[in-house]
């Protein structure tokens, strides 16, 4: 009989409109209930909603009516979906914190980054005892599942000083790219007579966007060969509306984000690629693509970023301040050569970030807790 | 690459956008189905000029009696002609001219079977479009023009006489890519066409059930209180 894996989330479906921006979680998600159902399992998602249930990619995912955010869990989602799959064999967490207060027995938890770096969340957890509430809490989200799933090492670093007991538990599988989608072409035709500078990433402040708003401003002034593309969507449309407003007002500045399936052409055509987040990474998927394609990058000093960026080699890891951000793009601007060989060692980095070693990954994590 | 088919309903298009319509819907549609609505002009030899079009004519106009009927009629035409992708456009509207190169990707996506883009009403000319109230383009969201035909999905309309929609219902409700390409509606982009379009307007919804009074008068508001935005 085909076993049945219930998995809990907070928002792939916004909770109250029929609408889905495909970002990174949207895809590892969609990626992962396409493993499992490979392996034979049916899949069922819960989430936050309005008690509806909809179907995406042929997974069926129930909206289940909660607005309870309590120290940055969800208690009263995570026990609905408790009661709720109750036939289900096994669970997936897909945040550590959905897993409090209670787990199914046989479940996986993914940590998908540090989210709790972002200087705004001190504004949940900022009191001494509320912050010391919401590690209790994670302390009890942790101990339920039998493993728990990172995508970068740094969350595991986090907590192995801070909660060490599950050193036993964590896995370190990291993200993936397909690098035969995302491939380096061949540019070595005739001298570009502009450098691309692109930013492929959500208009939302964590990721950088406002520092490099600034230095496109400062570097297209400086160098009318220099120009900037912005390509990502907006945490809400108004924002994509300022932005395209923003742009017009600017000299060699671009916005004008793409579907996932252009991307590789529009990380072929950059020269360098911006991943300068202020917190909350992971292994950045963008960061991997630009690199599966063969592009220096400049990445924030945070997360995962570490974990695919090594300093100097294929690229730059730096606190993404405006004064920094100019430094480290003005050199690679003008560094022709550099370029090149950052970019070709970033290719070989990403190459063991291939889809297929974190399919390889997950398949046998599966199979070890769900038997 | 999975077969693109456009299908759309025309109506005394001759001296309007039709032949730029189908030059631009040519560049990367396999086949356009077209339901003659009873032209009065010479708009069904124009559509025969083009190789890609499979034309169906009406002897009776339905667009202002029952529009959901006629778009059902369209639909059906559309479906007996083996469709994968089925794109619905008006024959004043234009995607992006990048979609030759950008549309092929999308169809080849295996996330979603429905792709939604947003609409830019160009306002008194083609080079501006209008960005104020519900007109503007960036907040008033997402609409379905491009699906997956699937056969289990029912194919009908609601009863609805007028602003009955594009799309059979079932199709209207699943998931959508938001597409990056715009749509560019010139429907409004001729001043001779506004005052004309607004009357049919107010004539088809007079007890404004389907938008505001106060958006139906701001199609005749004095150019200072519109504000548009370069395209």
């Amino acid at each position: 009989m085909t076993k049945k894996v219930g998995l809990l989330t907070t928002n792939f479906f916004h909770p109250t409109q029929d609408r889905i921006i495909m970002g990174g979680a949207e895809r590892y998600q969609v990626d992962l209930c396409r493993l499992l159902r490979k392996l034979g399992y049916h899949v069922e998602v819960w989430q936050i909603g309005d008690n509806w249930t909809k179907e995406f990619d042929g997974v069926k995912i129930h909206g289940v009516k909660t607005s309870m955010n309590e120290y940055n869990t969800f208690p009263e989602l995570s026990m609905a979906f408790y009661e709720n799959s109750v036939s289900f064999d096994y669970a997936i967490y897909f945040i550590l914190s959905l897993a409090y207060p209670v787990a199914r027995e046989k479940s996986l938890a993914i940590s998908h980054g540090v989210y709790w770096d972002w200087p705004g969340f001190d504004v949940k957890t900022g009191r001494h005892q509320d912050h010391q509430e919401w590690l209790r809490r994670m302390n009890i989200a942790l101990t339920g599942p039998e493993k728990l799933v990172s995508v970068d090492t740094n969350t595991i670093s986090y907590f192995n000083s801070t909660l060490s007991n599950f050193y036993h538990k964590w896995e370190y599988v990291p993200n993936y790219v397909n690098t035969d989608l995302f491939c380096p072409i061949d540019d070595n035709q005739e001298e570009k007579d502009k450098i691309r500078i692109l930013f492929p990433r959500r208009l939302v402040p964590v990721r950088g966007v406002n520092e490099t708003m600034r230095a496109a401003e400062i570097l297209t002034s400086r160098y009318p060969w220099i120009e900037f593309h912005f390509c990502g969507r907006g945490h809400d449309d108004n924002t994509e509306k300022l932005m395209s407003q923003w742009v017009s007002t600017q000299e060699n500045c671009y916005y004008d984000w793409k579907p996932f399936e252009l991307m590789p052409q529009v990380y072929q055509q950059a020269d360098i690629v911006l991943i300068p987040s202020r917190s909350t990474e992971g292994t950045s998927l963008a960061a991997l693509e630009a690199m599966a394609c063969g592009k220096p990058v400049i990445a924030g000093l945070t997360g995962g970023l570490c974990d695919l960026v090594l300093q100097g080699y294929n690229g730059y890891l730096l606190k993404p301040t405006v004064k920094n951000l100019v430094a480290a793009i003005e050199e690679l601007a003008k560094d022709k050569a550099k370029r090149k060989t950052m970019g070709q060692r970033g290719r070989e980095i990403a190459l063991s970030f291939n889809k297929k070693i974190w399919d390889e990954r997950w398949s046998k994590l599966i199979t070890d807790v769900f038997c | 690459m999975p077969k693109l088919t456009a299908m759309m309903i025309v109506r005394n298009e001759a001296d309007r956008y039709l032949i730029r319509c189908l030059q631009h819907l040519e560049r990367f549609c396999d086949e356009i189905i077209i339901l003659d609505d009873s032209s009065t002009d010479n708009t069904p030899e124009l559509c025969l000029s083009f190789p890609q079009v499979k034309l169906y004519r009406r002897k009776e106009s339905l667009f202002l009696k029952d529009e959901a009927q006629l778009r059902q009629e369209l639909w059906n035409y559309t479906v007996n002609n083996s469709p994968e992708w089925i794109l619905t456009l008006d024959a004043d509207e234009f995607l992006e001219k990048k979609a030759a190169t950008e549309l092929p990707p999308l169809l080849k996506q295996t996330y979603f079977q429905a792709i939604s883009f947003r609409l830019f009403d160009c306002w008194g000319s083609e080079k501006y479009y209008r960005v104020d109230g519900l007109w503007n383009p960036w907040l008033r969201g997402f609409s379905i023009y491009l699906v997956k035909y699937q056969p289990h999905l029912q194919g009908t309309w609601p009863k609805l006489k007028f602003h009955c929609g594009r799309l059979p219902l079932s199709y209207r409700r699943l998931p959508h890519l938001e597409g990056h390409l715009r749509i560019k509606h010139l429907g409004w982009a001729n001043p001779e066409d506004i005052n004309k379009k607004y009357q049919r307007a107010i004539t088809q919804d007079p007890e404004f059930r389907y938008m505001s009074k106060e958006h139906y008068d701001s199609i005749l508001w004095p150019p200072e209180k519109i504000k548009l935005e370069k395209w």
